[in-house]
């Protein structure tokens, strides 16, 4: 259209040179970072992650019936104040709870606060409390808490658990449960949609027919039924790797299918006829030539089909066939919430579902701003 | 004609080979549970206090078929299925067809209410999103489809729940009012059935209209620049006219092939619903069977109910959308 330009300047020359020599990972990035919900996405995550990996450090209390509060049961939030009607202070501060009963509260146990000078709990930094392991080593020190008694900034629940600390635990719990469900899923996808793309012919029509089938049953019923054999006698950790594997089955269908999709178009491919000729086996070939090929694809799956596994987890752990109280996740906080009770008095209970819907939403957001970027026609779609 | 029927023919084959598969899968998950049905059946008499040798459990095992080989088990139980009968729960000692038989009706009418009013909500909505140029219209539609996904049923449910307890005092549970819970059918039951319904109508149908919304859209917007549209608008056609005629037609097309999806998507979140709503149906059923009292029969008869709902749903779809496009046809038989 445009006359073409006078030559261009070295600056230039060197930009177009660089845009065309990037990988494909530089390419994705670079799409990738136009993208502002998806960039926003991605810190939010970031930040997530790491607060869910150092939960035992940022939060003040041990997350499982260990930790738990004798003296503040069903407690609601304690919000950090400067000042009250005694005057103010610079250090925030909280105030004491006493759990008592007697013959005035018609022998009730009662919680009361007491707003008092001398009652008031400062906030400090870097206290010591409760041991936590943290990448083998043992430490003690917490981001923060208070110099008497104890602070419950989400309030706690029924067993007198701060819902902060199993808040934070919770997003511990769902990361790993997804990252060992996708590297499940992932296996099985790349195993049996390799196999299916790569060989095609009956070996193909048969496992397809397999996935079709598995992928018309319904998955959480299906899931519930196998969650159903875990023994009752299983510790906390044998339940936790159970349920990561049955989460590892709900992704794997829809990943092989794209991975067998990709493999049967790549395999009638030139260099895929030169490494055969060269004499490689079926299985270096579909290793060092094909999987490459769209290692960037898998990715983005992976990321989109994350979500779904945090969700899954979270169904069953709800039902009461997920996991089980020591572990802490969304699933197991939420278990009794129904009661009339919970929903009409202790409204706090609901506070983790807000940081999970955050980190829902930002895995969405970063899995489609990287499929767009790793997709090489979505500017010219749009 | 001829093609037709073969079409027909082999998509029912088709089908029915899936059943057949999903029976095999759910007939070895029934089977894997330690302790069979005679040993607890036996396992019950000797809680009534009678003395039991081994002899009296194999001789259970003998009068129950048990001591057939497996694959003969399998055939006789997916004959009996694919006849309704599912034989009795060996934990609550009920014919598994009288127990389910209302209950599984509801659910499934709930489930196909909820995707009619997915679509219902889905195809007007998405039709619009692609057609207008307003850029808060699509926004707010992006929004309500991304919180489709990252607000799953069940915590739409604890919300609702929430806001209603703490708001009107109503928790909105249940399915039927007291005086209905055990009455026969009637006009008068099912208005108030219909009363109760429509909130697990809505929530069962939440993510899937936000998803579908999504699907429309994307459809409606690769067909909408297309030039047989533009031919059209040239030869005098236009507003709603135009949109239905032309390029709703052909994009609304491959939804059809979506619905069995959709349906599954319902059934995954109806145990969980079920279980926060209260109701009495094949969801919180297949929840006591799994989570409580560990009867594997009926949950294997509930499972296989779904899937067989979910496979007769896209043996429908293909044949609806063999009738509408006759390319389809074709390709099925290549």
């Amino acid at each position: 259209m445009s006359k073409r330009k006078a030559a261009p300047t070295a600056a230039e020359q060197k930009a177009r040179e660089a845009y065309f020599t990037a990988s494909q990972r530089q390419l994705i990035w670079q799409r990738f970072k136009k993208n502002k919900s998806a960039l926003i996405g991605a810190w939010v995550l970031i930040v997530l992650i790491l607060s869910g990996i150092f939960s035992p450090f940022l939060t003040p209390y041990d997350p499982t019936i260990a930790g738990r509060d004798k003296e503040y049961m069903n407690g609601p939030p304690e919000i950090p104040r400067f000042c009250d009607e005694n005057g103010c202070s610079l250090r925030p501060f909280i105030y004491t709870t006493v759990r008592e009963r007697s013959i005035q509260t018609n022998f009730r146990w009662v919680t009361e606060v007491k707003t008092g000078l001398e009652d008031r709990r400062y906030l400090q930094f870097f206290v010591e409390g409760s041991e936590y392991k943290l990448f083998g080593m043992t430490f003690n020190t917490h981001l923060f808490g208070v110099d008497k008694g104890q602070i419950h900034l989400f309030g706690t629940d029924s067993t007198g658990k701060d819902i902060f600390s199993r808040t934070f635990a919770a997003i511990n719990t769902s990361m790993a449960v997804g990252t060992i469900g996708v590297f499940i899923a992932f296996i099985l996808a790349l195993i049996i949609g390799g196999v299916s793309g790569y060989y095609g012919g009956w070996i193909d029509s048969v496992l397809q027919m397999l996935t079709d089938t598995i992928r018309t049953v319904p998955a959480i019923p299906l899931f519930m039924a196998l969650a159903a054999f875990i023994p009752d006698t299983w510790s906390a950790e044998m339940r936790f790797f159970f349920i990561s594997i049955i989460l590892g089955f709900i992704g794997w269908p829809t990943l092989a299918r794209r991975v067998r999709t990709h493999l049967l178009t790549e395999r009638n491919q030139e260099y895929v006829l030169a490494a055969q000729l060269c004499g490689a086996s079926s299985s270096h070939i579909i290793r060092r030539h094909l999987l490459p090929s769209f290692t960037s694809y898998i990715i983005v799956d992976l990321v989109i089909s994350f979500p779904y596994m945090v969700l899954s987890e979270t169904a069953l752990s709800f039902i009461g066939l997920g996991l089980k109280d020591p572990v802490n996740s969304l699933g197991v906080m939420l278990q009794n919430v129904t009661s009339a009770d919970v929903l009409l008095n202790y409204q706090w209970y609901f506070i983790p579902v807000i940081f999970f819907i955050v980190l829902v939403l930002a895995f969405v957001f970063v899995g489609d701003g990287l499929r767009d970027a790793a997709d090489p026609y979505s500017d010219s779609r749009k | 004609m001829l093609q037709f029927a073969r079409f027909t023919a082999t998509r029912a084959a088709l089908a029915v080979l899936t059943l057949l598969l999903v029976s095999f899968i759910v007939f070895s998950l029934m089977e894997l549970v330690p302790g069979d049905c005679a040993e607890r059946y036996i396992a019950f008499k000797n809680t009534q206090g009678a003395v039991i040798t081994t002899a009296d459990i194999e001789a259970e095992r003998v009068r129950l078929g048990l001591d057939r080989p497996y694959v003969e088990r399998w055939m006789k139980w997916v004959w009996n299925a694919f006849q309704g009968d599912f034989g009795d729960s060996c934990i609550l000692r009920l014919n598994i067809s009288q127990l389910l038989g209302d209950k599984f009706k509801i659910s499934l009418g709930l489930s196909l209410a909820a995707l009619v009013f997915a679509y219902m909500i889905a195809i007007p909505v998405g039709i619009y999103a692609a057609v207008s140029k307003n850029r808060v219209v699509n926004n707010l539609l992006r929004l309500v489809s991304y919180l489709g996904l990252a607000l799953p049923n069940f915590l739409l449910a604890l919300i609702i729940m929430l806001f209603s307890t703490v708001y009107f005092g109503e928790s909105l549970t249940g399915l039927f009012s007291k005086e209905f819970r055990d009455a026969a059918w009637s006009w008068a039951k099912f208005v108030d059935f219909l009363k109760h319904a429509w909130l697990p109508i809505f929530i069962l149908g939440w993510s899937a209209t936000a998803f579908a919304i999504q699907t429309v859209r994307a459809l409606m917007s690769d067909e909408i620049g297309k030039l047989y549209v533009t031919a059209a608008e040239a030869r005098g056609v236009s507003g709603r006219r135009l949109l239905m005629r032309y390029p709703a037609r052909h994009a609304l097309a491959p939804i059809i092939n979506s619905l069995g999806f959709d349906l599954n998507r319902i059934f995954n979140e109806l145990p969980v619903v079920a279980l926060i709503l209260t109701l009495t149906e094949a969801g919180s059923l297949l929840i006591d069977a799994l989570a409580k009292s560990n009867d594997q029969q009926l949950a294997g008869a509930i499972i296989f109910l779904l899937t067989g709902s979910i496979v007769t749903l896209n043996f429908v779809t293909d044949i609806l959308l063999a009738i509408m496009d006759p390319r389809v046809r074709k390709s099925i038989l290549r």
